[in-house]
């Protein structure tokens, strides 16, 4: 094996190969982490939401607005209320008529129109109906006739959403370049007969999969370090982040690299990746999901690269928390080498 | 255009198809890892905040909350209650105290304790502390000087919300459908690439020919794992042929769509971007039905939301022809558009 070959095969890789393998591997990653963020980070809010359309210049909008528990949003008519409404964008929109605020101040009955999105649950129905009627006693200057103590019990803290997803926009990032780009490097090769050409020069079947596999692992490595740092999770114990997204981004590639030796074709692999792929991401479901005990995650590979990830970025974790994960990730690693040059060796196809 | 060699074509494409292991053993497997996705998800909604009620003297108010959304069971001791919200049972534990009416009566304050589990929201902690705030205004008798009248949008769901995975159930259908289209746009790019289709077009094979066979083919792929998955998750309970008739335009749909990233693209990887960016446009609709009230009408230029609304609407709410009718003429009008735009950019790309 000859280190310089090797790399003047990675620097064609990098300027002369295809260019919509290195857009898929950027782009694509991107793209989901960007879906999944405002899919799911923003809308799983079990917030309930409030519409309210302001005939005057009522108090109760601003006091509602200063509500963390509740997501209040104002509209101009009533037709648009009753649109947005419908649409389940608010679960109720409510009317304040002109003068509202002095009907209320002065304890004079007034009626206030609730409309309900039907789909919406009971417990934001309530709750919405509970919060109006607080706000209008504030409104109206009484004083809260109870002194609550709020006591909060146990040890385990409410992780959000958004905290909750980094684990598969992480893998999505890393693992999704790290692979295709190997395998669909390698597939692109057989198929055009160009890795034959190359092999009757000096050039070793190991040098070609080693250029392969450092260009996955180099872009994974990046696109993992890029979704870290916009989703604000880069700032403790960097080091040790890079160390465990370049043993995720080495995994990747081998496993693109097996993937590309034992696939035929781009279908084959794409077939491969609907059930693989959910495999590889499982462990970002029991991060999703604290109801899933945390064992079954073990069961998949890239549980030992998202535990550390989140480990060291959420809760801040050190060495000593993530050793046994490291250890084992390597471990791996080895493993799928080991794998690897037996796929090479078994399929025949090269001289390796 | 000849039938047989059609059929044969056909033929020949399904048997390369289930010849391969990989798509006849991956294939079903995919279909199953989705099913199992489907299927682990929840079956229900909770639409009920439990909270947990200690109350040695019960106030007349406090009696009265078992509305519908609050679901207040009564704990016999203040330590069984904090237990009780230790272990998750409750979202939120009341502590009424013992004094509680006295303190009313000669107009001070009580005091009262409410326990949350430690994952309980700030918003949830907020609401409950308005809600026993609410129910002391009611107790002391200070009435509220508004009266709400309500009036209810939409099909009111109250007790029969339907859960996340059913409204899932369009996006699943889109992405099964999709996947089958890219593996379609890139046999048809591969043999762009390898000029199998110059090949065959010098046979008898009419290019009308070529394009029914692969159109065939395609929609018969799509469509018969969509529809499968749909049978398994209970999409078809309520209104099987809708469903079947909306499934089939959509495969025809996503089969225009494979024909212009067959068109477009210049080898097999190229259609993988294409796709990639075909399937995020296509699944913007399904992700309304997801979290209705998030997307707005823009989202009708998107075709797949004809089929994404004709799903949803006549598997969750049972929807007739009448109602999805106009939805079905429009996703036609789509495919139409679609696939002769499909087949018209090829056509240009064989020639």
């Amino acid at each position: 094996m000859s280190l310089r070959r090797v790399g003047i095969l990675l620097v064609k890789e990098f300027f002369k190969g295809p260019k919509s393998f290195i857009i898929w591997a950027i782009v694509a990653p991107l793209v989901i982490s960007l879906v999944v963020s405002l899919v799911f980070g923003t809308l799983f809010s079990e917030k309930p939401k409030l519409g309210i359309v302001d005939e005057g210049s009522s108090q109760l909008v601003t006091m509602s607005r200063e509500l963390t528990s509740i997501v209040t949003k104002e509209y101009d008519t009533v037709s648009e209320i009753k649109q947005v409404v419908e649409s389940g964008a608010v679960d109720m929109g409510i009317v304040l008529p002109e003068g509202f605020d002095g009907f209320v101040i002065q304890g004079e009955e007034t009626e206030i129109t609730a409309y309900i999105w039907g789909e919406s649950l009971a417990k934001q129905r309530t709750i919405l109906l509970v919060t109006i009627a607080n706000l209008v006693r504030e409104l109206a200057g009484q004083e809260a006739p109870v002194e609550i103590e709020s006591i909060t019990l146990g040890a385990e803290v409410s992780i959000p959403w958004n905290d909750r997803l980094l684990p598969l926009i992480v893998l999505v990032a890393v693992f999704f370049g790290g692979i295709f780009l190997p395998s669909t490097s390698v597939i692109n090769e057989k198929a055009k007969k160009t890795l034959e050409a190359l092999v009757v020069t000096p050039t070793t079947v190991g040098d070609v999969f080693l250029a392969k596999g450092l260009l996955g692992i180099i872009l994974s490595l990046f696109m993992g370090m890029v979704i870290l740092v916009l989703n604000q999770a880069f700032g403790a114990e960097p080091a040790l982040l890079v160390l465990v997204l370049a043993l995720a981004a080495i995994m990747a590639a081998e496993i693109g690299l097996i993937l590309g030796a034992l696939m035929r074709d781009i279908t084959s692999l794409f077939t491969v990746w609907k059930l693989g792929g959910i495999l590889l991401f499982a462990p970002a479901f029991i991060y999703l999901f604290p109801q899933i005990p945390e064992w079954i995650g073990r069961i998949f590979p890239t549980y030992y690269f998202i535990q550390p990830i989140v480990q060291i970025s959420q809760r801040a974790g050190a060495w000593p928390d993530i050793a046994t994960s490291v250890f084992i990730l390597i471990a791996l690693d080895l493993i799928l080498v080991g794998v690897l040059i037996f796929t090479l060796k078994r399929t025949g196809q090269y001289k390796v | 255009m000849n039938l047989r060699t059609i059929v044969a074509l056909v033929r020949k494409d399904f048997s390369l198809f289930f010849r391969n292991r990989f798509f006849a053993i991956m294939t079903p497997l995919g279909i199953i890892a989705y099913l199992i996705i489907y299927f682990v998800m929840p079956s229900s909604v909770n639409e009920s905040l439990e909270i947990g009620l200690y109350a040695p003297v019960m106030p007349p108010a406090f009696e009265q909350i078992q509305d519908e959304g609050l679901e207040i069971e009564l704990v016999e001791s203040e330590e069984a209650l904090r237990e009780a919200v230790t272990e998750g049972q409750y979202m939120a534990g009341i502590a009424l105290p013992a004094d509680i009416m006295e303190k009313f009566l000669s107009g001070q304050k009580p005091h009262i304790n409410v326990y949350f589990a430690a994952d309980t929201s700030e918003e949830v902690e907020d609401v409950i502390e308005v809600l026993i705030t609410e129910l002391a205004y009611l107790q002391v008798g200070e009435p509220l000087a508004i009266e709400v009248s309500e009036e209810v949008l939409g099909p009111d769901m109250l007790g029969m919300q339907i859960p996340l995975r059913d409204r899932l159930r369009p996006l699943f259908a889109i992405f099964l459908l999709m996947v089958e289209t890219i593996g379609l746009a890139s046999l048809i790019s591969e043999e762009v690439e390898r000029r199998t289709i110059q090949a065959l077009l010098v046979t008898p094979m009419t290019m009308a020919g070529l394009f029914t066979a692969k159109g065939i083919t395609g929609v018969s792929l799509a469509f018969g794992q969509a529809a499968l998955f749909m049978a398994i998750v209970g999409g078809m309970s309520d209104q099987p042929l809708i469903i079947l008739v909306a499934l089939l335009l959509g495969a025809a749909l996503v089969t225009g769509v494979g024909f212009l990233m067959a068109s477009l693209a210049r080898d097999v990887m190229s259609v993988m971007i294409w796709g990639f960016v075909a399937l995020i446009i296509l699944l913007i609709p399904s992700f309304g039905v997801m979290f209705p009230g998030t997307i707005t009408g823009w989202v009708k230029a998107i075709p797949s939301y004809y089929l994404v609304d004709t799903v949803h609407q006549a598997a969750n709410f049972g929807a007739g022809w009448g109602d999805v009718w106009l939805n079905l003429m429009v996703l036609l009008g789509f495919v139409l558009v679609i696939v002769w735009a499909g087949v018209m950019v090829l056509r240009r790309r064989f020639r």
